[in-house]
């Protein structure tokens, strides 16, 4: 017993006196960083502007939520050569220690994006353990300090109500992570999601609502080679197998009422499209569709029917894509991971290709097929009659 | 010491060591034929109706047997079955007839003869058995022990209907001469425990056993360790179920707790219902209490290293929550917890002394003091509040008191090395309390048994409870697999 204190006792002097990390912080010493936003300051330098919670202004669950009359964050900014002297400046400007392990949201700006080598400035948030790389990364179009001060009408800050509309709408590939792995993979480009403040609403107040409008295609080099809008976005993502769901219209033919399906369990496949030519390709996509609103004369109880709308969804969808794909293509960037399919099927073939892909992937011969299951038809079979 | 033949000698004898002793009395008559005898005993310690019956008045009123010389040894007539009682002896040594009187018999005295007769008529007032309260069961018996030891015994013997049950008797203490019962059923309880057990009640040289729990800290192996290596249990279901499992029992006159050895970390965390209800939903409760056992001693720990050395490891939401609720607390977040539980364990320590009247006024003062007002004036903060209460919670889900008291040491010593090293510190804590709880034995017994050292066969009782008949091993229709 003598000699187990001993032991202990020993031991324990040596763990406070070796260790020495007595380096606890109290949570109000701690400024939470909930998103940064980075633009384009001239120079060369960067402004950065972090979002910061303000939680003696976070009201809790007790007194029912929702955002209070004064602002819950505040945005502070400085600039910088890089991320890290930017946010030391910040760090002088406030009373707490700057805790970014909680951020959900890095926006950068299309001027940065344009005017800065974005794969220089992206080594910190990469390599500094204390960035949370499951930050979603987004563009957006404008200034991104003035998208972190914008007020949310339904959160308490707006970074996690940005996070929130991304993650809900099903565009949840868009983590830092991701966007490095995109980057330093070979044959896939990075694609962002790219927002844009709506101005239209007539508020008095800063409350703005923030709009999906679509994703910037960045090249090799992480330089934008054009915009998706909303519904050719939906469709690039889908083929470049990083979809999860989406809604989708269509008018029956000769304009006779619409139908509304949700489709779920996106895929795509990619295969050579005759055994050795290796420039052509065939992408086929799969998905689960559920019919949820018909406002055409069809009766849906019918076998024939349903056997229709599959072959004109079919029709319809591979006829969409492949525009949406020859217009990317043209561009350059394969976001697809077309090159990623060659690099692992066709390693020898791709040595060749690689050192020029943006310009390589313009000569490919892709051609789209779709395959949509039709699962449901929902609860009706016809239409309601009067 | 032997008697003296005078019955005029005996008598001052006994009336000298018994000086002042107010409830003893000596009764002097004489029998017709003008033989002096007087009787002897403590007053309150004897069946007085059984005495008046069954010896005086054969004696006094009675005609002598015919046949028999009065001169002939009376206490020889005596014995020779002409008193109606159970238990009658003879005893010249007066070292051992003070003992018998002082336990409660009757010793009879005759003129001219050098011994006395003693008659065991012992009876007093005794506790009936009642509910047990410390280990109540929703289901199975309602009997505890008492204060008696013969009680205690029979309540044992009434379960286990087998001569292999033995009880070995021993008397410790110089003053209170407490008798003692070593319990066990031979054949399945081991010889090396029982050796060790018989030496180490031998040993003990103490003025006084007041309860079982003296004998509990004489023979413990390791006094200094957290860890208790006896079980005390009221509830003699247990004791005969932990007999059977081919552990001892001893049982203390005077004390309604008998003590179960060699026992397992793990027998501590058991309760008699996990028995007695059906083994799926005591899977369940069993996984509940081993979680909360946990919680008992690592959750104010796991709170500080969280909060304060590793936030980023706390989901957002919950940390920008908890940051909010500390936003105005003046001390470190250690600090507070030690605060809390310093206050936790001084309500219920206030709350244990209390007399049933005055307890309500402990609960409201302490759920008003601290529940409210001290978050109310920001002192204390809520996330803390319920940390505390959680694992105060958690430390009455262990379902025997002395099982849990370790845990609430450890809660102090883990909190105050994380507070200083952060998890780092946390692991070191356990790690510590792990080594120290593979090294520990209860009387050769490893205690983390048979977890460590790892034994398949014996796990069935441990995590989950298997069925009755899986444990053991056979098939449902009593075949042995």
């Amino acid at each position: 017993m003598r000699r187990f204190l001993r032991m202990a006792g020993l031991s324990f002097i040596l763990l406070i006196t070796s260790a020495g990390c007595t380096d606890f912080v109290e949570p109000n010493q701690l400024a939470f960083v909930i998103g940064s936003g980075i633009d384009y300051a001239g120079d060369g330098m960067i402004e950065i502007s972090h979002q910061i919670a303000i939680p003696s202004k976070l009201s809790g669950s007790s007194q029912g939520g929702g955002p209070s009359d004064s602002e819950s964050f505040i945005v502070v900014s400085a600039k910088g050569r890089n991320v890290f002297e930017a946010n030391e400046k910040v760090q002088r400007k406030i009373s707490r220690r700057l805790m970014t392990s909680h951020r959900t949201l890095v926006v950068i700006s299309d001027e940065l994006a344009e005017k800065m080598d974005l794969n220089k400035m992206f080594d910190k948030l990469n390599r500094d353990p204390a960035n949370n790389q499951r930050d979603l990364l987004i563009m957006i179009k404008g200034s991104a300090k003035e998208f972190m001060k914008i007020k949310h009408p339904l959160e308490q800050l707006s970074s996690i109500a940005t996070n929130k509309e991304l993650l809900i709408n099903g565009w949840n590939h868009y983590s830092i992570r991701q966007f490095m792995i995109d980057y330093a993979a070979e044959g896939t480009r990075a694609v962002l999601p790219f927002l844009q403040i709506d101005n239209n609403r007539e508020e008095k107040d800063k409350v703005h609502l923030v709009l999906l409008s679509g994703y910037a295609v960045l090249n090799k080099q992480l330089k934008i080679k054009g915009i998706l809008n909303d519904s050719e976005g939906d469709r690039a993502v889908w083929m470049a197998g990083r979809g999860t769901f989406q809604p989708l219209t269509i008018p029956w033919k000769e304009g006779n009422g619409r139908l509304s399906f949700r489709l779920t369990h996106l895929e795509r496949q990619i295969h050579l499209a005759n055994g050795k030519n290796h420039g052509n390709i065939q992408m086929t996509v799969k998905a689960q569709a559920y019919l949820l609103d018909n406002t055409t004369e069809l009766d849906m109880s019918n076998v024939n029917n349903m056997v229709m709308v599959k072959k004109y969804l079919d029709e319809r969808i591979q006829k969409d894509m492949q525009v949406t794909f020859n217009s990317i293509q043209q561009w350059g960037p394969d976001i697809f991971g077309i090159g990623e399919y060659y690099h692992r099927k066709h390693p020898y073939w791709w040595k060749s290709q690689r050192d020029d892909w943006d310009e390589n992937f313009k000569k490919i011969n892709v051609s789209i097929k779709a395959n949509i299951l039709l699962r449901s038809t929902g609860t009706s079979g016809g239409q309601l009659n009067d | 010491m032997i008697l003296s033949a005078s019955i005029g000698e005996n008598e001052a004898y006994l009336r000298e060591q018994f000086h002042h002793c107010s409830d003893f009395i000596i009764r002097s008559f004489k029998l017709k034929d003008d033989t002096l005898l007087f009787i002897a005993y403590l007053d309150g310690m004897i069946r007085v109706q059984s005495v008046e019956e069954n010896i005086l008045k054969p004696l006094i009123m009675g005609e002598l047997p015919d046949g028999l010389d009065r001169l002939q040894s009376l206490t020889e007539m005596i014995r020779s079955n002409w008193l109606p009682l159970t238990n009658v002896q003879t005893d010249d040594n007066t070292e051992k007839l003070l003992q018998h009187i002082l336990q409660g018999s009757l010793a009879v005295f005759v003129e001219g003869e050098a011994s006395a007769l003693i008659a065991q008529v012992q009876d007093f007032e005794t506790r009936s058995i009642q509910e047990p309260k410390k280990e109540a069961a929703l289901r199975g018996s309602k009997e505890s022990f008492v204060e008696s030891l013969r009680t205690n015994t029979t309540m044992i013997r009434r379960r286990i209907i087998h001569k292999d049950l033995k009880l070995e008797s021993f008397t410790v203490g110089k003053y209170t001469q407490t008798d003692v019962a070593l319990v066990y059923v031979q054949g399945l309880a081991e010889e090396t425990v029982m050796t060790q057990v018989r030496e180490k009640i031998n040993n003990i040289e103490t003025e006084a056993i007041i309860d079982s729990a003296y004998i509990e800290e004489w023979i413990e192996g390791n006094s200094f360790s957290l860890f208790s290596q006896v079980q005390n249990t009221e509830r003699p279901d247990i004791v005969a179920a932990s007999l059977l499992e081919g552990k001892v029992a001893i049982l203390t006159n005077g004390s309604p707790f008998a003590l179960i050895l060699p026992i397992t970390f793990w027998s501590g965390l058991q309760s008699a219902d996990d028995y007695f209800e059906r083994f799926i939903y005591v899977i369940l409760t069993r996984s509940i209490r081993y979680m909360m056992t946990f919680i008992s001693f690592a959750l104010p720990a796991i709170y500080v290293a969280l909060s304060t050395f590793h936030p980023e490891m706390v989901p957002s939401y919950l940390m920008i929550g908890i940051s909010t609720a500390r936003e105005s607390s003046p001390f470190p977040t250690v600090i507070e917890v030690f605060l809390m539980l310093f206050v936790f364990d001084a309500l219920q320590e206030a709350g244990v002394h209390l007399p049933n009247q005055l307890g309500p006024v402990v609960s409201i003062l302490g759920a008003l003091v601290i529940g409210q007002a001290a978050v109310e004036a920001g002192i204390i903060s809520t996330p803390i509040i319920i940390v505390v209460s959680l694992t105060g919670v958690a430390a009455y889900s262990i379902p025997r008191y002395s099982s849990s008291l370790p845990f609430r040491i450890i809660r102090y010593l883990l909190l105050f090395i994380t507070g200083l090293l952060g998890f780092v510190g946390f692991a070191f804590g356990i790690i510590f309390l792990m080594i120290h709880m593979v090294m520990l034995e209860s009387f050769g017994r490893p205690f983390m048994y048979p977890i460590a050292p790892f034994d398949g066969k014996r796990i069935k009782d441990i995590l989950i409870r298997y069925p009755i008949w899986i444990q053991n091993g056979r098939n449902k229709k009593g075949q042995k697999k």
